[in-house]
Parts: structure tokens; C-alpha cells; sequence
């Protein structure tokens, strides 16, 4: 489905958050790469989906009333054949049941695990007076703890991105800190480009948060996703 | 169309008083001050003449065309009728200075709102309600006495609250601070905000410095447009009132719960290139640095003393807001060899020159040699309340080194305040930016390097 189609779909659902697979189809429209994500309704299709990708994978359940995956026991990693696909599967249904009885649960969400990559974190969100900003930062502990982001205000030019990515306080960590991978800056900078483009360009979208994004020394994907619908 | 506000033809004052003191007089009185060449019309039902200006019983009754019409009114009530009347005599421009309006909620909200709807209907500009207007060698709108002509000089101030606006401007003007051209407040902003007057300052040719202090930001993404544009040529230095940490909403994503209001200025001002001031001294101490100094090319200081104590102290204070000190090239050592009784460093500490030759000789011949090093972008010159500062303060020489060498400086006071505070902070801060702590100086001086380091990086 194209974002268009999407989002009024959700419209007419009268839903304000998007499913993970719905937030990442919208942001690969707009140029930014997230690991390629299947919704398999079934452990039949959960495990052709697997097998297609190639394993390891990662499972997660995919409802729009289930917000916080983790907390219902939806996300399962690292599930390396056929077995732990369909264990993991049925894991989830009764886990998320259980946590949240009345869920419309339409199924999971199946991915290939990602290659690990230094963790980042990209978003948006609406200020009453400023409109749309996007934020960027170390993801993790650099985010949730010491809230070392960087903010700009919308629309940015590729300057403010490089500003944004070279102004967090947690820099070094992008450059190669005791033999790490060293992250790909300038593709980081283009996304945030393409986030803010994509966002000034369509109206309607109150927050997104790409967490965790992983940085590699060539290129870097979205690996989870959230989009937010404002208030019509 | 801001034209009318700050170069009006006529101007009417609706609640002119001839009693001095009440504000309607002191407006009447300002304006009656200032260069004002057009018609001064006072309109005020029970009075004959105010100052000399024949008064009007209503604006229908005034004859000419009123470009311009200030209202200082007893109530918000009176002020919609006036702008009623505003709008049949065709006026397009009005400053609203009365209070009770929006700042009060409830019945002065509805006010304010019915101004805004005659205003937008009619094609009127509205600056207030709740202001004190312009200050300016032109005109002044002001409630807050004037004592002497503003100059025409090369800062405008933008503010908020008239009150604060208007006493700054006040004195500014008397003690001759900063060269100001045009002092504006806005107040409750109910039509011309921010936006309108940095759009019409950043055109104006005979500003370079604008100084901008608000409570809220009336429409953030267009004033990040607009002084990203203006910054690219001329400073525009921000204090920003109000800002919080607390996020502006229950937040559902983690960008959402992190975006606090402080931390979106904070933002903008570093996308936009403003300069941010932390409080009302600084917004006019850097206008100060900013006005007459030439930018820098970098943000490696010469830092001049005569007490290796108070050298070391800069130093730390320059490490910490980001300006280096370098080590003064060998040619500029070699040449300074007998004014230093060890190889001239940087600090420089002129002690020894000042035993052999005085100085006011050594702020002649040592201090311009070290400031024109290859190495050196800027300097802190810091000087103390001596009787033999006197003369070099008098003879204007810092001043002429300034200028001659071409690179910018900040004078930090230290000692001596209670025998020369008149003489190095008053009299020689009408021209330089004197100020009477070294972090405050150093502190105006990294925020011009950082500003100077930014116009480099864009003309690149």
C-alpha cells in the first residue's frame, strides 16, 4: 500500500497509531531504508516468511492495540530455524492474549534479524509554535537516561543534519570508539533530510520515532518503528 | 507597512492628557521631543490644547489623513470604540498601549479578540494591545520619559513588556550605552509580532544589530525562517523568556516526551544562528560587542593583563566558553623581546613593559604588536581602576589601536571601581564594550567569535 493509502485507511479506522509494518512501508517511500518486515497471519505463513528471508528472525506481534510489544511478551529475537519460529509464534498469541484480552491481534510481524550496527535514534514530533521538529540521538541508555539528542526545526538542509549529527555530546561513539564499527554519517544526515522532507510534505502526522535505527559503516536501517496520527 | 509605525506622517494620540504625569501626557510629551516633522494630533473629549497641539474631540474630527493612531485608554472598552472609529477614518496603523486585555483572560480576551476582527476587516496593523511602542529618533510612542533624543544608531531592540522595553530604552539613551536606532515593543501581539518587525529590520540598511527579547514566540517555524535568513548577515541576538523542560504534551513516542519547549528554542537558535542572551544585561552587552566591533576570524584571543593572577583566571574562563589562547608567533617574540622579561606567553602580562616604559607607551607599542599577531583573531584587554589608566582612557588609545589594528576586543574592568567607574566603564563603554566582570567579558567575546566562525563558514 502506498502512504497515502494508508494513512486513510487508518483515518477511517479511527486509529492514531500505525503498525510497525504500516510505519516502515511509509518510511521506505520516503527513502529510508528499514528491514524488509512481512505480516504472516498464521505460523504457517510466520514460518514461509522466515525461510524466505533466511533465519535468524524476529517475530513481533503486530495489533494496533498493543502499543508496548515487549511488555506483552510480543517480541521474540533471534529465532534461528523452523521450531523456534513456530514456538515463538504461539508464544505470542497466548502471551499477548493474555496481557491485553480484547487486542484485535491480526497476526506477526516477521523480519530478518538485523546485523547489529552502532544504536541511533531518529524522530519527529509537533510543537504548538516551532510545527514539526526531528530529533536525532544515540539510541539506548544515550536517549533514555542522558537525553543527549539534538533537535531542528523543519524543514532542515543537509548542514542542520550534519549539525544535528556531529552536535550530540555522544559523537565519538559514531567514529569508531575502541574499534567499533565507525557509523555512516552521511547516510544518517541524508535520512534525517528525508525525514524532514517527507514530514513537512504530509500533513497529519503527529510523532514518529525510528528506534532503533543501526548504524553500519555503509548505510544504516530502521529496525523499529512508530508512527503517530494527530488528532483530526 | 511598517513604514507607518516607524516613519508615520500623522499620528493622532487617543487619551492625550495635558496633566503631566498621567501617561497620555507623556506620550504626547515624548513625541512633542523627538524629530517628529508631521501633524500631532491629541483627541481627548474635555481638553482645548495639550502641549501646544490644538486637540480633537474625536479622530472623525480631525481633518487630515492620521496615518498613525496610539491609544492609551482608561478601558479595553473604550479602546474597541477607538479602533471603530480607527477603521471609518481609514487609519492604518495602531499602537494599543492600555493593558486589560488578553494578559487578563476572561472579558479581556473577548476585547482583545473583537480588536483583532475590526483590525483583519478593516486592514488595520495593530501593535499591543499592552506595549509601550517605539522609541526612536523619529518618533516615540513610549510611556516612559525621555530625556534626552535617541541617536540614530546602528541597534534595534525588540521587546515584550512595554514597562521593560521602555526603561532599557530610557537608559540606554541618557547614559549613552549602546547605539541604539529603534527600541519596539510588542506586547500582547494580538496582530504585528516578532516576525513582522525582523522581516522589516532585517532590510533596513542603517541596522546592524538586532536585539530581541520575547515571553513567547508567536509563530516559531516562520522566525526560524526569517533569522535564518537575517543571521546570515546581521547578528540577531535572543533571550528567550519562559522556556520549560517539561514536554508540551503526553508525549507517545520517545522524540515526543524529549522535545521540551527549552530544548526547541535551543534549536532554532542553533539552526538559525542567533545569538542566545540569558538575561536582559547580556542581551545589551552583546548589542554592544556586536555594534562596534569588527567580527573575528576565529576564536584565538590575546588575552592582556597586568597581573599574571587575573591572566590565569581568563584563560580558565576562555577555555570554558570556547576561545583558545595560542602561543604568539616567533616574529612577534622576537620583537617584543626587551618589553618581556621572559618570552613573551600568552597571557601577556605587560607588568614588565609598563616599569620600563609606562602605560600609556606600552598600550601604544606592546599591546598593538602583540593584538596584530598573525595568530590572534581577538583579544580581552583588562584593565585596572588606576590613576595612571586615566591617560591612556582619555587620549582614546585603546580605542584608535582597536581600530587601527582592525580586530575586535573586549575591555574587562577589575579594581578600582568606587575611584573609575566613571572614567573606564561609563565614559570609554560609550564607545567600547566595557564590562565590569571577566566572565561577562569573555563571555560576549566567545559568543562573536562563534558568530564570526559562522559568517566564515557560510561565505565559504
Amino acid at each position: 500500500m502506498t502512504t497515502a493509502q494508508i494513512l486513510s485507511r487508518a483515518r477511517q479506522e479511527k486509529r492514531k497509531v500505525l503498525t510497525e509494518i504500516e510505519a516502515k512501508s511509509i518510511l521506505g517511500e520516503a527513502g529510508i531504508t528499514c528491514t524488509p518486515t512481512v505480516l504472516a497471519t498464521s505460523r504457517e505463513k510466520a514460518v514461509s516468511v522466515s525461510e524466505e528471508f533466511g533465519y535468524p528472525v524476529v517475530l513481533k506481534v503486530s495489533s494496533v492495540d498493543i502499543s508496548h510489544k515487549s511488555d506483552a511478551g510480543g517480541v521474540k529475537v533471534g529465532l534461528k530455524n523452523r521450531a523456534e519460529v513456530e514456538a515463538a509464534y504461539d508464544a505470542i498469541m497466548t502471551s499477548c492474549r493474555a496481557y491485553a484480552p480484547g487486542a484485535d491481534i491480526e497476526g506477526v510481524s516477521v523480519q530478518p534479524m538485523a546485523r547489529p550496527g552502532t544504536e541511533v535514534i531518529m524522530g519527529m514530533t509537533r510543537d504548538k509554535s516551532f510545527g514539526p521538529v526531528v530529533m536525532f540521538g544515540l539510541g539506548g541508555v544515550f536517549v533514555e537516561v542522558l537525553k543527549d539528542v539534538a533537535f531542528r526545526i523543519v524543514p532542515i538542509d543537509g548542514n542542520d543534519a550534519a549539525e544535528m549529527v556531529d552536535g550530540i555530546q555522544g559523537k565519538k561513539l559514531l567514529e569508531g570508539y575502541r574499534g567499533k564499527e565507525t557509523a555512516d554519517k552521511a547516510r544518517l544526515q541524508e535520512m534525517l533530510v528525508q525525514l524532514s522532507s517527507f514530514v513537512d510534505a504530509t500533513p497529519g502526522i503527529e510523532e514518529i520515532d525510528m528506534n532503533p535505527v543501526f548504524a553500519y559503516s555503509d548505510g544504516a536501517m530502521v529496525v523499529d518503528a512508530r508512527i503517530i496520527l494527530s488528532e483530526e | 507597512m511598517m513604514e507607518l509605525f516607524f516613519k508615520p506622517r500623522s499620528v493622532a494620540i487617543v487619551g492625550a492628557s495635558g496633566s503631566p504625569g498621567k501617561l497620555g501626557y507623556v506620550i504626547v510629551n515624548n513625541i512633542k521631543g523627538s524629530d517628529f516633522a508631521g501633524a500631532v494630533y491629541p483627541v481627548n473629549p474635555k481638553a482645548d490644547e495639550i502641549l501646544g497641539y490644538k486637540v480633537y474631540k474625536s479622530i472623525a474630527e480631525i481633518p487630515g489623513a492620521v496615518d498613525l493612531v496610539i491609544t492609551a485608554l482608561p478601558t479595553p472598552k473604550m479602546t474597541v470604540a477607538t479602533l471603530e472609529e480607527c477603521a471609518q477614518k481609514g487609519v492604518k496603523a495602531v499602537i494599543i498601549e492600555s493593558a486589560g486585555f488578553a494578559e487578563m483572560g476572561g472579558e479581556g480576551k473577548v476585547y482583545q479578540q473583537q480588536i483583532v476582527d475590526i483590525a483583519k476587516k478593516n486592514n488595520i496593523r495593530v501593535m499591543g494591545p499592552n506595549c509601550s511602542g517605539i522609541v526612536s529618533r523619529d518618533i516615540v510612542t513610549s510611556i516612559y520619559p525621555m530625556t534626552k533624543k535617541v541617536p540614530r544608531g546602528n541597534v534595534v531592540l525588540i521587546g515584550q513588556s512595554g514597562l521593560l522595553a521602555a526603561g532599557m530604552a530610557s537608559d540606554i539613551v541618557e547614559n549613552e550605552s549602546l547605539n541604539i536606532s529603534k527600541v519596539c515593543s510588542i506586547g500582547n501581539k494580538c496582530d504585528v509580532n516578532e516576525n513582522d518587525l525582523l522581516e522589516y529590520f532585517g532590510e533596513q540598511a542603517d541596522v546592524d544589530v538586532i536585539s530581541m527579547y520575547l515571553e513567547t514566540i508567536s509563530d516559531g517555524r516562520n522566525l526560524t525562517r526569517i533569522t535564518k535568513k537575517i543571521a546570515a548577515k546581521k547578528p540577531v541576538i535572543f533571550l528567550s523568556g519562559g522556556r520549560t523542560e517539561a514536554g508540551a504534551k503526553a508525549a507517545m513516542s520517545h522524540t515526543g516526551s524529549i522535545a521540551s519547549n527549552a530544548k526547541i528554542v535551543e534549536a532554532a537558535v542553533k539552526q538559525t544562528g542567533m545569538i542566545m542572551a540569558d538575561d536582559f544585561t547580556e542581551l545589551k552587552d552583546f548589542a554592544k560587542v556586536f555594534s562596534t566591533q569588527p567580527l573575528p576570524k576565529g576564536n584565538r584571543v590575546a588575552v592582556i593583563t597586568l597581573a599574571g593572577s587575573v591572566g590565569v583566571n581568563v584563560s580558565d574562563l576562555c577555555a570554558s566558553h570556547g576561545l583558545e589562547l595560542p602561543k604568539l608567533t616567533a616574529e612577534t617574540t622576537e620583537k617584543l623581546k626587551d618589553m618581556f622579561d621572559t618570552p613573551v606567553s600568552n597571557p601577556v602580562d605587560l607588568y614588565f613593559s609598563v616599569t620600563k616604559i609606562g602605560f600609556t607607551k606600552t598600550l601604544e607599542t606592546t599591546f598593538p604588536d602583540a593584538f596584530r599577531d598573525a595568530n590572534i583573531d581577538a583579544a580581552v584587554l583588562i584593565l585596572a581602576g588606576f590613576e595612571y589608566t586615566q591617560e591612556a582612557v582619555q587620549k582614546k588609545i585603546i580605542q584608535k589601536i582597536v581600530q587601527d589594528v582592525g580586530k575586535p576586543v573586549v575591555v574587562c574592568m577589575i579594581v578600582g571601581y568606587n575611584k573609575y567607574k566613571h572614567v573606564i566603564m561609563d565614559e570609554m563603554g560609550k564607545e567600547l564594550p566595557v564590562f565590569p566582570s571577566l566572565i561577562s567579558g569573555v563571555k560576549a567575546l566567545s559568543k562573536l567569535c562563534q558568530y564570526g566562525m559562522r559568517r566564515q563558514k557560510l561565505s565559504a
